[in-house]
């Protein structure tokens, strides 16, 4: 990029023919290309390739290749064994009529508007309490991020067992506290959700506590004392340092739970394998349903492709509104 | 543009199987031509499903020149497993059919070898499930295994309540009995039967018993069944569906620890209980009877599904694999799997007889009534639609078990979603 300094008007006053001589000035923009200098930049080039290459050749081979090759796809239809037929937008179109895709676009759009929100404002609120200096609180943000390194299988198998209708100590503490009625989690198309959202929250809430202690310890200690000057209580402080403080983090956590939250696949595989019926049928389950057990690799590409446009608009509209808040 | 791109994924694929093939086979297979040959078969979990082994074993005797290596598939994976390996050109040999509904897929892909010829040599009138895999005509696969569902009663738990065995019953029959001998409460409690999540247990032997069609998009004829099924989880007399989705119950473990005292099941679970009471996991006292029926039935009709195998298009060892395919279909290897408790294909009074000498088999005349049930239907019939029915079946039912639909509406839904989902 330094070359752009040089002013390119310092180049012009060359006539063109003269140019043998200027080799020992570096700074024109146009050198004459002496057979060596042409030797230097290819070299110089093999070099540069070589250092990128291995990463290179298997980040081609491993993600370039295939997602490519996705894309392609989700305008053929391909069972995997014969060779693949071009289809045009029938792949798009199948999917506005199939209700399976409406059903799972749903499930991932509430599954997102409940962890999302839900797993930030529990990160935060951790994060704050423990920001203090109280006894033991190296114990407790460990405890927090226990549930993050847990095995996802563990958390899932043990979470329905707590939720088990009948049996459950979710439900026969909801008992205990008088309700009467409680709900059935994942045994019921209304709940299991729900409960798919507090499990996954539980899970991902102590790993975005860590960014956000992080970021709380930046915040200078000075704004919090000239708040207090100036006769802020608390709730100030909070909203008027302490969230202006976190407001790059917060835009990182929002990006990432985004977009952990759209390929949300794991937990529900475990958890409740998209049931009862469809309650918990998500878009990143129905693409491996309909990719690698129908053996149509088309249309579930088409659907992932969908799904990858989902997100890179949400993505993009978030960097839009963080863009427009810093130059506020 | 076109064919290009097709090149490409096919060599991407062929890339990623490599990959995905490490550990698989890296066997040094000689060419069949009388030397040493090493034969791939592709088996799922094969530490807890024994009948590999034994069957191996014994082939492996019978020609010395055959080495079998197996390809070991965790056994929720195999079907997508095997897509994948197929997809990607897979040279494993012999690839073992798990169910008729991947086996319809593999071969209408021209993934597996038409053996049809093989079929017509050898003598396959006593070879029950081989119907299955006639597809048009042609097969590309002979069953070596073929279990079917009966019900397994705990005689304890009916010597206790007084009752008298559970013999050739209608299914109103069978919910009196279940509800009397449910008893106790929390987590001490008897269950007087136990029906696994799994659709079958009240879609399939319904269709098998009323000639239903599940393919037919029309679910009247689930209604008796289902009536019964949700009217004995609403009187407690069997573990509701929702705990038992969320606790994962296992069948096993409500029969071994006598929490139930009824378990409609296949025949797979004889070797299963053998093993368990063997090394001392269970002493329940156990007895086999036929399939509770729907009224005015002269016979027992149950469903079921048979096992296969199915010689690759791919084949390495082409000559090998078949003559694998072929022995596990024969008496020979039927006798080797009976020998530690599986149902082999290849029906015959003395392979029967065999199997009843085993030790910890019960040794009353209604378990061996039960073993020979009047016809055994397909579990699911074969056809390119059948897995996405199967998916739609699936989802309906768990609605239906979990209270979220009544019966009624829960197979009108079926039969609409059937209608407009498959093409």
């Amino acid at each position: 990029m330094s070359e752009v300094k040089t002013p390119p008007d310092s180049a012009r006053p060359d006539p063109a023919p003269a140019s043998s001589g200027a080799a020992g000035r570096p700074a024109r923009r146009r050198p004459p290309r002496s057979p060596e200098r042409r030797r230097q930049i290819r070299r110089n080039t093999l070099v540069g390739w070589s250092f990128i290459l291995p990463n290179f050749v298997g980040f081609a081979v491993f993600t370039l290749v295939p997602v490519t090759a996705a894309f392609a796809l989700a305008f053929m239809e391909w069972n995997s064994f014969s060779s693949p037929q071009w289809v045009g937008l029938a792949n798009f179109q199948r999917m506005i009529g199939d209700e399976n895709f409406r059903v799972a676009l749903f499930n991932t759009l509430f599954y997102a508007g409940g962890h999302i929100p839900l797993t930030l404002v529990a990160a935060l609120a951790l994060a704050i309490v423990l920001n203090r200096k109280i006894r033991g609180v190296k114990f407790f943000r460990t405890a927090a991020f226990f549930p993050y390194i847990t095995s996802l299988v563990a958390v899932a198998v043990v979470w329905n067992m707590l939720f088990n209708p009948t049996l459950g100590p979710v439900n026969q503490f909801l008992e205990f506290l008088g309700v009467t009625n409680p709900p059935g989690w994942t045994a019921s198309t209304d709940w299991a959700m729900p409960a798919v959202i507090i499990t996954s929250v539980w899970r991902d809430m102590g790993y975005y506590m860590v960014l956000y202690l992080a970021g709380l310890q930046t915040i200078p200690e000075e704004y919090y004392e000239a708040a207090r000057v100036d006769g802020a209580n608390a709730w100030q402080r909070f909203w008027h340092v302490t969230l202006p403080g976190l407001r790059p983090v917060t835009f990182f956590v929002v990006v990432m739970l985004t977009i952990q939250s759209f390929k949300i696949l794991d937990l529900i595989v475990v958890m409740t394998d998209g049931g009862p019926g469809r309650s918990t049928l998500v878009l990143a389950q129905l693409i491996y349903r309909e990719g690698i057990r129908e053996g149509r690799f088309g249309y579930s590409s088409a659907i992932a492709l969908v799904l990858f446009f989902i997100v890179l608009t949400v993505t993009v509209v978030q960097f839009r509104i963080n863009e427009r808040g810093k130059n506020r | 543009m076109q064919g290009r791109l097709g090149q490409g994924l096919v060599s991407a694929a062929a890339l990623a199987l490599v990959l995905a093939a490490c550990g698989g086979d890296n066997g040094d297979s000689a060419s069949s031509d009388g030397g040493d040959v090493t034969l791939s078969v592709s088996v799922w979990n094969i530490e807890g499903t024994p009948e590999f082994r034994a069957l191996f074993d014994a082939f492996e005797e019978a020609h010395p020149n055959i080495t079998i290596k197996p390809v070991d598939i965790l056994a929720d994976d195999y079907d997508d497993k095997i897509t994948a390996m197929l997809a990607g050109g897979d040279d494993t040999d012999v690839l073992t059919m798990k169910n008729v509904i991947g086996y319809s897929r593999y071969a209408n892909r021209g993934q597996l070898m038409d053996i049809t010829d093989m079929a017509d040599s050898i003598d396959t009138s006593n070879l029950a499930g081989l119907d299955a895999y006639d597809i048009d005509g042609q097969y590309y696969a002979l069953p070596y295994r073929q279990d079917f569902w009966l019900l397994y009663y705990n005689k304890g738990l009916f010597d206790e309540a007084g009752l008298d065995y559970p013999d050739h019953l209608t299914w109103d029959e069978y919910a009196d009995l279940a509800a009397e001998l449910t008893q106790g409460e929390g987590g001490d409690k008897v269950y007087g039967t136990y029906h696994h999540t799994w659709r079958s247990v009240i879609q399939a032997i319904s269709a098998a018993q009323t000639g239903g069609d599940q393919l037919s998009g029309d679910y009247s004829f689930f209604a008796d069944q289902y009536d019964m099924a949700v009217g004995l989880q609403e009187s407690g007399a069997t573990l509701d569906f929702g705990t038992a989705t969320s606790q994962q119950t296992g069948y096993q473990s409500m029969f071994e620890t006598e929490a139930t005292a009824m378990l409609p099941m296949g025949t797979w679970y004889i070797a299963a209980l053998l093993a368990a009471a063997e090394s001392g996991d269970t002493d329940v006292d156990w007895g086999l009877a036929p399939m509770p029926q729907v009224p005015g039935s002269d016979d027992v009709v149950s469903f079921g599904s048979p096992t296969a195998f199915a010689v690759n298009e791919n084949a390495k060892n082409a000559d090998a694999a078949k003559t694998f395919v072929e022995f596990a279909a024969s008496a020979e290897g039927a006798k080797a799997i009976a020998a530690i408790g599986v149902v082999p294909a290849l029906q015959s009074s003395e392979i029967t007889d065999a199997y009843f000498a085993l030790d910890g088999m019960p040794e009353d005349e209604l378990s061996k009534t039960a073993f020979e049930p009047d016809s055994v239907v397909l579990e699911m019939p074969v056809s390119e639609t059948a897995s996405d029915i199967d998916t739609i079946l699936n989802e309906e039912h768990q609605l239906i078990m979990v209270g979220d639909k009544s019966v009624e509406d829960g197979l009108k839904t079926m039969g609409e979603r059937v209608e407009n989902e498959v093409r």
